[in-house]
């Protein structure tokens, strides 16, 4: 049997060595050189300048306008914190330095308190915001005094005085003393210490909690005792004088002696004695004003070692 | 405006970088204790007091 023919091999097909070196763009267009590349833009016309530059504006703004949030929020704080530090620094000073006056039989009824526009004259606390919650009062409330620390408007009573101790501080930056004003409920202490005396306020009803205040679990609370609506234990004068309210800025009225009374004069020693406390509302915004009321329930001579009960209620 | 800033710094590549660090830190400072403190009193956004 003769061999079965083969079936004939195709010609060998020469293929060409396929470019599969990528180590070497030379000829890769996509990879051209940097001049190569920037040839290939369109020319810079005027239009384009003027695009670019408008775009770089903008980006530049925005990124000013974070700064100044970051400046307002935080780097305020920095700069307030060592201005308060200073403040204090001042107080205690003097405080040490003086010989201290026993206080009046009446602790009341203690004489007055010499206040000088942007010196620290009283401590302040808010036990429910913690115990590092501590701040410097100062005398005034112009922006430079609020700097500091809040401010004690002046003409305002002074702390333990008949009438109503006004004090401003900010809510956001410098410190943000203000912050959680929003958070204090009624009954809360507010403690005000003085070189001599130690004056504990309580945050007066809501103005939804005034009706049913006698049924308040609260109004039956020791510690309460002298926080109920004004109303009832004061007068109509002071029907307007719940824990917080929000007002616009130009209601002044908010820090009289008798709030919401400007027209009427009482006698002093018919005063209520009182402590407001301004913000702005809402926050990041100076629109209102929020405002709490708080009325004094407490006083206690300083003494060496001694640190009011009201201090650790948190 | 970047780009133009960038051509105009003299010197060789690390020196322009420290150089634009600088200016950028300048700026920077220049708005935090210069121009916001003197821009805030006249925003509405940190009035505490009532009138």
């Amino acid at each position: 049997m003769p061999p079965r023919p083969r079936p004939v091999d195709p010609p060998t097909e020469v293929i060409p060595r396929v470019e599969d070196d990528y180590d070497d763009y030379d000829d890769d267009e996509y990879y051209d050189d940097e001049p190569a590349a920037k040839d290939a833009l369109p020319p810079d016309s005027m239009a384009r300048k003027t695009v670019r530059g408008v775009g770089e504006a903008l980006i530049t703004m925005g990124l000013v306008v974070l700064l100044f949030v970051v400046y307002e929020v935080y780097v305020t704080d920095l700069l307030s914190a060592e201005k308060q530090q200073d403040a204090t620094a001042a107080l205690d000073s003097e405080w040490n330095s003086d010989v201290v006056t026993p206080p009046p039989a009446d602790p009341n009824r203690q004489s007055k308190l010499n206040l000088i526009e942007g010196k620290a004259f009283a401590k302040m606390y808010i036990p429910v915001f913690g115990n590092d919650w501590k701040f410097s009062v100062v005398e005034g409330t112009t922006d430079k005094h609020l700097e500091i620390g809040p401010g004690h408007y002046k003409d305002t009573a002074q702390p333990g005085e008949a009438g109503n101790f006004s004090i401003a501080g900010h809510r956001v930056g410098k410190g943000a003393p203000f912050n959680d004003l929003d958070l204090l409920e009624s009954c809360n202490a507010v403690v005000v210490q003085t070189q001599t005396q130690w004056f504990v306020y309580r945050v007066l009803p809501m103005s939804s909690e005034v009706a049913g205040w006698a049924a308040n679990p609260k109004a039956k609370q020791a510690a309460c005792t002298g926080v109920a609506p004004l109303s009832t234990t004061l007068g109509d004068a002071y029907s307007k004088t719940v824990g917080q309210e929000i007002v616009v800025p130009t209601q002044g009225e908010v820090i009289a002696p008798i709030p919401h009374q400007v027209g009427t004069t009482v006698p002093a020693d018919k005063q209520a004695r009182l402590l407001t406390l301004t913000t702005c509302h809402p926050r990041f915004s100076d629109k209102q004003r929020l405002i709490v009321h708080a009325i004094e329930t407490k006083s206690y001579p300083v003494a060496d070692g001694f640190v009011p009960p009201e201090m650790t209620e948190g | 405006m970047y780009g133009w800033i960038w051509r105009h710094l003299p010197g060789p590549l690390f020196l322009r970088v420290i150089e634009a660090v600088v200016l950028v830190v300048g700026i920077v400072a220049l708005l935090m204790f210069v121009v916001f403190p003197w821009a805030e009193p006249k925003l509405p956004f940190n009035n505490v007091t009532t009138e």
